[in-house]
């Protein structure tokens, strides 16, 4: 999923303050938990309050999109619904807001959230992690499914630096060693020998900006 | 700070100069908060295990255990002024648990015009009551208990059929006809608009019961037979598609906006967990700033209904649920302190953190939630009424 947080309120009231007639659209799609018509209610609820508390009058709709990024989908749902709407504030990714807005030109389609990364939720501990760096190249195939790009604070691609102890990184101590990690996962699968190949550097051209379908 | 030792008064207690230690209590406590000592043989009450559900106060046959709630006295009093406030020889009472409101009482029943008695579990209320009840020229007797299976104290609704079976046949004896008392049983459950399920599995996460199931592709089923109706996924489904019967989103946001409009300022609106809160059967009216909204259980409480509060008035929302350890669910109200406290935190953006609180009750020291309440009365008397900046 791509894991966002939302913006702090102080933030957000200043993109729609100038505005009256506000849409907050939601977007069901990758985000942990789903930021859909719950949170476009939430969100509609807290701006609300504080409008009141500081006399301001704020006009919230709502509504949400399976998917914010398909810019066919998100024009069949939000289209017939944009009369007399003055300002978007968008629950989706950056993705999420710039299909908006490139649907909408004239309006302004605010984020309501930061993005942060590609990543997987801890969910007993409601801890979000970065678990993939979108490198072009994935070699989750020879490393037991673990990402030595992502979870490697060096980024190393072949076997740990030496500066691991007790399992963590020496850079960032609460944070796991990814080669401790590949290494365990490796050797319950009996394919330590995975380890003495070396992996090429990476072309970093493959992250690109574009692809083909 | 200096430490205080208090006694809190406990909300049950046995004397041990009455008690014969038949073992009736023993074996009916669902907590085993009643034992027996192994080494004098003496039975006592462990009041840190008790949850207040009443079964050995209304079952003791030497009268040696005495509770705060809904005892003889309090439940005679309430039955000879309910008598003439809702004029009816009919009484029907239900189990908190299950009680749907009064139209679906009315349905269930077949009645229009009731006594309405409604307690923390039916299985508590003593034979005499209905004996009473009979002797005040009640004529039609009517129960709702839960589905055996969802008792909140497990063994309640059990005892319950047991003892109306009891009664039913000594009034037959006494000449009162064939099943003078009628019991029914009702549990509630949640509700799923399919059409709104986006299937995402979060009901699959939250349920402590393994009855939200999800296949894919497909939207969200549930197994009505293993859910209990805590509500907890209800609160948590971000696509609105989940309610509970009887507590629907719109049935609480209209009780919230009533309350509001008759309450006094500085305006607290309480949500109670029925099972961490009894409210007393005869009890002094609330204070005119002061409402309280009893749930089935914490975890039906709503972020977006506490917000609603706080946009049609409220000044303060104040939250009472039993400790984990207390909760008549799998350990849920730990979910919604969790999400409270991260609402809070959005609330204090806004400045308005204080008057959010959650606090834990239970039963057993009644004392205990009125301290909570009246301190937080205070804090929000102190901040007063929400200002425009």
């Amino acid at each position: 999923m791509i894991v966002t947080t939302q913006k702090s309120l102080d933030e957000i009231l200043d993109f729609i303050s100038p505005y009256k007639n506000i849409f907050i659209v939601g977007c069901d799609g990758c985000t942990q938990p789903p930021r859909g018509l719950k949170e476009a209610k939430i969100l509609s609820q807290l701006l609300e309050l504080a409008g009141q508390l500081r006399n301001k009058g704020f006009k919230f709709k709502t509504a949400t999109v399976a998917k914010q990024c398909d810019l066919y989908l998100a024009a069949s749902i939000l289209k017939p619904q944009m009369e007399s709407v003055e300002a978007v504030l968008c629950l989706a990714c950056g993705i999420g807001v710039q299909e908006l807005a490139q649907l909408f030109p004239e309006i302004p389609v605010f984020p309501a959230q930061n993005t942060h990364f590609m990543g997987a939720e801890e969910r007993e501990e409601g801890i979000l992690e970065k678990r993939c760096a979108g490198c072009g190249e994935c070699l989750l195939a020879v490393t037991g499914g673990i990402c030595p790009v992502v979870r490697c604070t060096k980024g190393l691609l072949s076997g740990a630096c030496g500066g691991s102890k007790d399992g963590k990184c020496e850079l960032s101590p609460e944070k796991d060693c990814g080669w401790v990690l590949i290494y365990e996962r490796l050797k319950k699968q009996g394919k330590l020998e995975l380890l003495k190949e070396l992996n090429p550097p990476r072309d970093y051209q493959l992250s690109g900006w574009r692809v083909t379908t | 700070m200096s430490e205080q030792i208090t006694v809190e008064r406990a909300a049950v207690t046995l004397d041990e100069d009455y008690c014969s230690n038949c073992s009736t209590c023993t074996s009916l406590c669902p907590f085993e908060a009643v034992r027996r000592d192994p080494d004098t043989g003496q039975t006592f009450l462990d009041i840190e295990k008790c949850q207040v559900c009443g079964l050995c106060y209304s079952t003791c046959p030497a009268k040696a255990i005495d509770t705060l709630y809904y005892d003889v006295d309090s439940l005679t009093r309430y039955l000879e002024k309910a008598k003439q406030e809702y004029d009816s020889d009919i009484l029907v009472i239900v189990c908190k648990g299950s009680a749907p409101d009064f139209a679906g009482v009315e349905k269930l029943f077949g009645v229009e015009k009731f006594i309405p008695l409604s307690v923390p579990c039916v299985g508590r209320v003593p034979e005499e009551i209905f004996l009473k009840a009979l002797a005040m020229g009640i004529n039609g007797m009517y129960v709702l208990a839960c589905d055996t299976d969802y008792c909140r104290f497990e063994r309640g609704s059990a005892v319950t059929s047991r003892k109306i079976k009891g009664l039913n046949l000594l009034l037959e004896q006494l000449g009162y006809g064939k099943e003078s008392i009628t019991l029914k049983r009702h549990s509630l459950k949640v509700k799923a608009d399919t059409d709104l399920c986006i299937s995402c599995g979060n009901c699959v996460f939250y349920c402590p019961y393994d009855a939200a199931k999800l296949e894919s592709p497909g939207v969200v089923s549930f197994d009505l037979a293993a859910c209990r109706g805590c509500g907890l996924c209800v609160a948590m489904c971000p696509a609105i598609a989940l309610d509970l019967e009887n507590w629907e989103s719109e049935r609480i946001s209209a009780l919230i906006s009533r309350l509001s409009s008759e309450m006094q300022s500085p305006k607290i609106l309480v949500f109670r967990c029925q099972w961490a809160v009894f409210p007393p059967l005869n009890g002094e009216e609330p204070p005119p700033n002061i409402r309280f909204i009893d749930i089935p259980c914490a975890s039906r409480v709503d972020i977006s209904h506490i917000l609603e509060a706080f946009q049609q008035g409220i000044d303060g929302v104040l939250i009472a649920a039993c400790s984990e350890e207390d909760c008549k669910q799998e350990r849920v109200s730990g979910k919604t302190q969790h999400s409270v406290a991260l609402l809070k935190d959005k609330l204090s953006q806004l400045g308005l953190q204080d008057r959010l609180h959650f606090c834990t009750a239970a039963p057993r020291y009644p004392e205990e939630f009125d301290k909570e309440l009246k301190q937080f009365s205070q804090k929000i008397e102190a901040v007063g009424a929400k200002e425009v900046k």
